[in-house]
C-alpha cells in the first residue's frame, strides 16, 4: 500500500508543468509559438483574414484538420463573410467580445486566456479565433461527429425493455440519460482527467435524490486522479475504488441507459467517460450485481424467482467443484451409499486425484472461454467442436476424466453465465479456484474456512463509503424490499436508505386502481 | 516490513498446503463394506465382510462379476480381524456406509456387549445401520447368500427389514443407540430381528436360476429374538412378535384376521395402532395397564356377513380388539413365563413414574417381572369397508 502511494507522489511532481503562459497581444508571436509547438508538418491549419482592409486588423482562425467537421468550416466561413460585409459598411472595430456575441448566438462558443486552454480546445475539435491586439481567444465548437450510432447493447442483452445502448460519444450518452429523466434536478458536471489524453469525464446525478456527501466524495476522488491517460471507465474504477486490492467490483458498469437512469433515481451517481460505452454507477452494492434491469419490467413474482435463481447460481458456481472435491476425497461418509457406489464406479480407472481432475477440467474450460472471446468470429465453430471433445464424452471415454466431473464442471459453467454482471462472474471464477485448492487440501473444513474469509472480506469492503453488503450486513429495516426478492413497485415506497439523499419518497400512497373504483359508474 | 509481511503470508500458506492432503482417500481406493457378520469360533470370532464391487453394480453392460465380494477372517479381537482384511483386499476397507450387522446365534447367546463397544467407539461407523441375528445358520452363510432384484444383498436386507417392519409389523429395526440404551436400562431388554435362509426346492422360472445347482436360497426375516441384557435368551414366533410390537407401540400397518364363527372370517388392515403404558398400584404393588387403540379397514370378508349393517359395527370392532389382545397376551406370556425377561420396558415405565418404588424393585427385576400384573385393553375402530360394502355372494334376507 505504502509503496504505491510513494510512486503516486512522484508522478505528481512530474506532472507539474511550468507557469501558465498567457496569450500575447501580438498575433504574429502567438501564431509562431503555435506553429513551433505543433511542428510544421502537423495538420494544423492557420488561416489569416482581415475584417476591414483599411484598418488592417489581422485575425486568424486556427483548427486541426482531422478533428473538425468540413461542413461546419464551410458554414462558418459563410458567416464570417457576412460579418466582413457588415464591417465594410461602417461598423466599429471588431474584437473578441463582438465576435463572441456574434457566434454564441449561432453555436457553442467560449473564450480563453492561456495557451494550455487553447491547446486543449484546439485538440478537442474547436476552431480557435485570434485577433491582433487581444489577449484572449475564442473557441467555436466544430467537432466532427464521426462515430458509431446508437445500437442495441451487445454485452447486456434483454428480452423485454429498451434495446438502445450507450456509444463511445459522451454527448450522445448524456442525451440518452436526459431523454429518460426530464428533470431540472438532473445535474451534469464535466471534468477532465489524464494529463495527456485530457479525457472528458462527466458526473451525473439527481440533486437531492443523490446524497451530497457521496457526490462530493466522488468529485474529490476524480479530481485527485493523476495519470497520463484515461481510455476506458475501467481506469476510473481502478483508480478511485475504496479497497484497491479487492477483487470484487465496487462500481456497476452498464451499457444500458435505462439501468443507469434507474440507478440515478435510486440516488446513485453515474460517471461517464468519453470514448467508452460503459457507464459506471456508484455506490454499487453486492446484491446489485445479481440484478438485471429486466427484473423491474416483468411481474414481481417472476422477477423474484429469477433473482433467487441467480443467487443460487452464484453459490453453485462458487462452491460446487470445491464441495465435490472435498466430499469425494475426504468425506465419503456424507454421500448416500448408492451415489457413492455410482461415483466409485465412474472413477474406476481414472488416474488422477479428484483435485487434479477438477483443476484440469476447470482450466480447460477457462481457456476455452477465453479463446472464444478473443478469437475472430469466423473460426468460432471450430473451437466449439474441439471444446465439446475436450470437455465431453471423449474425455470420459479416454479414461482421463470421470463422467461426474464433467457434470460438475458443466453445472459450474452454466451457473457462472447466469450471473448478469461480467466483472462479478470473473471475481467468483477466481475465488472458485482458491476454494478448490483449499478443498483438495483440507476438505470441507478448508472450503468453510475459505467461505468465512470471503464473507469477512465482503463485510469489510465499501463502495464510496457505503458498506458493500448493505442492506443485508448492516441490516436496514425495511431495506430488503429490493434484494433477493423484488417487491412490487407499489410496496417500494422509499429509495434505498443509506444511499439516497433527503428526497426519500418514491411512490405515493394512492393506488390508481382503487381510487378509480371508488367512483362507481352508474348503470342506467 | 515488506519482508515480514511476505514471510507471514508464506507461513500461513505453508500451514495450509504443507499438510499435504492428509487423510484423503479417493473414492476408487475404497472397499465399501455394506454388511459385517460376526460368528463365534473356538479362538474368538469369525468376521465376514460383504464388500461392494462398484464396477459390477454401476456397469450398464451385464458383467460376469459378482456385485459383492466376501472377505472372511478369524481372530481373537474384532478390531484386529477387521484390520487384517487389508491382507486380502487391495483397497482400504471403508465402513461408514455399513447397512447391516449380522450376529451369529452363538455370539448373541454369549453376549454382544464387547462387540457393541467397538461399533460405538470407532469413529468410522455411523449410527444408522441395523442389527439382526442369523437364526438357525451362521452370519457367514447369511452374508454369502445372493439376493434377487436388489443386486447387493446388504441393501436388500436393509430395505426389506424397513419395509416389513412398516407393512407387516412382526419385525423391529434396531439401530445401535436404541440397542445400547435398552441394554443399559435396568428395566428394559432389547429384541433383535432374526434372519433365516430359506431353501426352496422348486426353482423359479428364470433361466438365471437354472445355472445354479437347483436349490434356491432366499433370505427371510422371522420373529424377534429376546435378550436378557446383552444375551439372547429365546425367540418369539410371528404372533408373539406382533404382540410385542402392539404393546411397544411399534405397529404402523399390518394385516390381522379373526374368525367370527366357523363360516365367517374377516380380515382387517390395521392402520394406526397407538399404545400407551400406564403404571398403577394394585394391592401396594405396581401393576401395568396397556391401552391400545387401533383403526382399521376391512380387507376381506369370507362367508355371509353384512359388514355394512349398523348392528354389526360393534361386532367388527370387537373381533379385531379380541384378536389384538390375544396376540399381546401371547407375547406377554412368553416373556413372563418362559423367557423371564422384560423386553417391553415395563420396568422403565415404573422407574419413570415411581422412582422411589423402583429403587426397591430394580435389583431382581426380572424375577419380579414374571409376577407383574399386566392388564391389556384394546379399542378398535373400523374406518372403511373397502370398495364394496356387502359381500357380493351374500343373499338378501327376505
Amino acid at each position: 500500500m505504502k509503496f504505491f502511494k510513494k510512486t503516486a507522489v512522484k508522478n505528481n511532481e512530474i506532472n507539474e508543468t511550468g507557469p501558465v503562459i498567457s496569450i500575447s497581444r501580438d498575433i504574429k508571436e502567438n501564431i509562431s509559438r503555435l506553429e513551433n509547438d505543433f511542428g510544421h508538418d502537423s495538420d494544423l491549419v492557420v488561416h489569416y483574414f482581415k475584417f476591414d482592409n483599411n484598418r488592417g486588423l489581422i485575425c486568424a482562425n486556427i483548427y486541426i484538420k482531422s478533428l473538425v467537421d468540413r461542413s461546419t468550416i464551410n458554414s462558418l466561413s459563410n458567416e464570417l463573410g457576412k460579418l466582413k460585409c457588415e464591417c465594410r459598411n461602417g461598423k466599429p472595430g471588431i474584437n473578441i467580445d463582438a465576435l463572441m456575441s456574434y457566434f454564441s448566438g449561432l453555436r457553442d462558443a467560449k473564450e480563453g486566456f492561456d495557451y494550455e486552454a487553447l491547446y486543449t480546445d484546439l485538440l478537442s475539435g474547436n476552431i480557435v479565433f485570434l485577433i491582433d491586439g487581444c489577449k484572449k481567444y475564442l473557441a467555436v465548437a466544430a467537432n466532427s461527429d464521426e462515430g458509431r450510432s446508437i445500437e442495441a447493447s451487445s454485452a447486456q442483452t434483454i428480452v423485454r425493455g429498451p434495446k438502445d445502448g450507450f456509444t463511445e460519444k459522451i454527448n450522445s450518452n448524456i442525451m440518452l440519460i436526459r431523454k429518460r429523466i426530464k428533470s431540472k434536478d438532473l445535474k451534469v458536471e464535466y471534468l477532465s482527467a489524464g494529463s495527456i489524453t485530457k479525457t472528458t469525464i462527466s458526473l451525473v446525478y439527481i440533486h437531492k435524490i443523490a446524497r451530497d456527501e457521496i457526490v462530493q466524495e466522488i468529485r474529490t476522488r476524480l479530481g485527485k486522479i493523476e495519470i497520463d491517460g484515461i481510455l476506458e471507465s475501467g481506469y476510473i474504477e481502478e483508480l478511485i475504488k475504496d479497497d484497491r486490492y479487492s477483487i470484487f467490483p465496487t462500481f456497476l458498469s452498464s451499457e444500458k441507459p435505462d439501468s443507469v437512469a434507474a440507478a440515478l433515481l435510486e440516488g446513485k451517481v453515474a460517471i461517464l467517460v468519453d470514448g467508452t460505452p460503459y457507464v459506471l454507477t456508484a455506490p454499487a452494492l453486492m446484491i446489485e450485481f445479481l440484478q438485471s434491469s429486466e427484473d423491474y419490467y416483468h411481474h414481481y413474482i417472476v422477477s423474484s424467482m429469477m433473482r433467487f435463481l441467480r443467487v443460487m447460481a452464484f453459490l453453485l458456481t462458487l462452491i460446487v467443484p470445491a464441495t465435490y472435491i472435498a466430499v469425494t476425497t475426504f468425506h465419503q461418509e456424507i454421500i448416500p451409499t448408492p451415489l457413492l457406489v455410482s461415483i466409485a464406479a465412474q472413477r474406476e480407472g481414472v488416474p488422477f486425484p479428484a483435485l487434479l481432475e477438477a483443476l484440469m477440467m476447470e482450466i480447460t474450460f477457462e481457456i476455452l472461454r477465453e479463446a472464444g472471446i478473443r478469437m475472430p468470429r469466423a473460426i468460432g465453430p471450430a473451437i466449439s467442436i474441439v471444446g465439446a471433445l475436450v470437455l465431453g464424452q471423449a474425455a470420459v471415454e479416454a479414461g482421463i476424466i470421470s463422467a461426474a466431473m464433467v457434470i460438475v464442471v458443466s453445472i459450474t459453467a452454466i451457473s457462472s453465465f447466469a450471473i448478469p454482471n461480467y466483472e462479478m462472474s470473473n471475481a467468483i471464477r477466481l475465488i472458485r479456484f482458491i476454494l478448490m485448492l483449499l478443498a483438495g487440501v483440507l476438505g470441507l473444513y478448508g472450503v468453510l474456512m475459505g467461505l468465512i474469509v470471503l464473507v469477512l472480506h465482503l463485510c469489510k469492503i465499501k463502495s464510496i463509503t457505503v458498506p458493500y453488503l448493505t442492506p443485508i450486513a448492516p441490516k436496514i429495516k425495511g431495506g430488503n424490499k429490493d434484494t433477493i426478492f423484488r417487491f412490487p413497485l407499489w410496496k417500494m415506497k422509499y429509495r434505498p436508505i443509506g444511499i439516497s439523499g433527503t428526497d426519500a419518497a418514491r411512490a405515493g400512497e394512492g393506488n390508481p386502481v382503487n381510487s378509480s373504483q371508488k367512483e362507481k359508474p352508474e348503470f342506467r | 516490513m515488506k519482508l515480514k509481511r511476505l514471510l507471514s503470508i508464506l507461513i500461513i500458506l505453508s500451514t495450509i498446503f504443507l499438510t499435504g492432503c492428509w487423510s484423503s482417500h479417493e473414492v476408487n481406493t475404497l472397499a465399501i463394506t455394506v454388511c459385517i457378520g460376526i460368528d463365534k469360533t473356538e479362538n474368538g470370532y469369525l468376521v465376514t465382510e460383504q464388500v461392494l464391487n462398484p464396477r459390477a453394480i454401476a456397469s450398464k453392460k451385464a458383467t460376469a462379476e459378482s456385485p459383492v465380494v466376501i472377505y472372511t477372517a478369524e481372530g481373537n479381537d474384532l478390531a484386529e480381524i477387521i484390520r487384517r482384511f487389508t491382507t486380502q483386499s487391495s483397497r482400504v476397507l471403508y465402513n461408514a456406509d455399513l447397512r447391516m450387522v449380522v450376529f451369529g446365534e452363538d455370539v448373541a447367546k454369549d453376549g454382544i456387549q464387547n462387540i457393541l463397544d467397538y461399533f460405538l467407539r470407532n469413529y468410522e461407523y455411523r449410527t444408522d445401520f441395523y442389527f439382526v441375528i442369523a437364526k438357525n445358520s451362521t452370519a457367514n452363510e447369511v452374508l454369502g447368500t445372493l439376493t434377487p432384484i436388489e443386486l447387493v444383498p446388504g441393501f436388500s436386507m436393509y430395505i426389506s427389514l424397513k419395509m416389513s417392519e412398516e407393512k407387516w409389523a412382526a419385525m423391529k429395526s434396531i439401530r445401535i443407540i436404541e440397542l445400547v440404551n435398552s441394554i443399559i436400562a435396568d428395566g428394559d431388554n432389547p429384541v433383535l430381528t432374526g434372519i433365516e435362509i430359506s431353501q426352496d426346492e422348486i426353482s423359479p422360472e428364470s433361466t438365471d436360476i437354472l445355472k445354479q445347482s437347483g436349490e434356491y436360497k432366499k433370505l427371510k426375516y422371522t420373529g424377534l429374538g429376546a435378550f436378557n441384557k446383552d444375551k439372547l435368551v429365546g425367540w418369539l414366533d410371528e404372533d408373539e412378535s406382533k404382540g410385542y410390537n402392539y404393546i411397544t407401540d411399534n405397529v404402523k400397518n399390518t394385516i390381522e384376521y379373526a374368525d367370527y364363527d366357523s363360516k365367517v372370517k374377516i380380515t382387517y388392515e390395521v392402520l394406526n395402532a397407538k399404545s400407551r403404558t400406564k403404571v398403577y398400584f394394585l394391592e401396594n404393588k405396581p401393576a401395568i395397564e396397556v391401552k391400545i387403540k387401533t383403526k382399521c379397514n376391512i380387507e376381506i370378508v369370507e362367508g355371509e356377513f353384512d359388514v355394512s349393517a349398523e348392528e354389526n359395527k360393534q361386532v367388527l370392532n370387537e373381533l379385531l380388539a379380541r384378536k389384538v389382545k390375544l396376540l399381546c397376551e401371547k407375547a406377554l406370556n412368553k416373556a413372563q413365563k418362559e423367557l423371564k425377561t422384560d423386553i417391553f420396558g415395563f420396568g422403565e415405565a415404573i422407574h419413570r413414574k415411581y422412582p422411589k418404588t423402583w429403587e426397591k424393585l430394580k435389583d431382581d427385576w426380572n424375577d419380579k417381572f414374571t409376577d407383574l400384573p399386566v392388564n391389556i385393553t384394546v379399542e378398535a375402530e373400523t374406518n372403511q369397508l373397502g370398495q364394496i360394502t356387502k359381500p357380493l355372494f351374500m343373499k338378501e334376507k327376505e
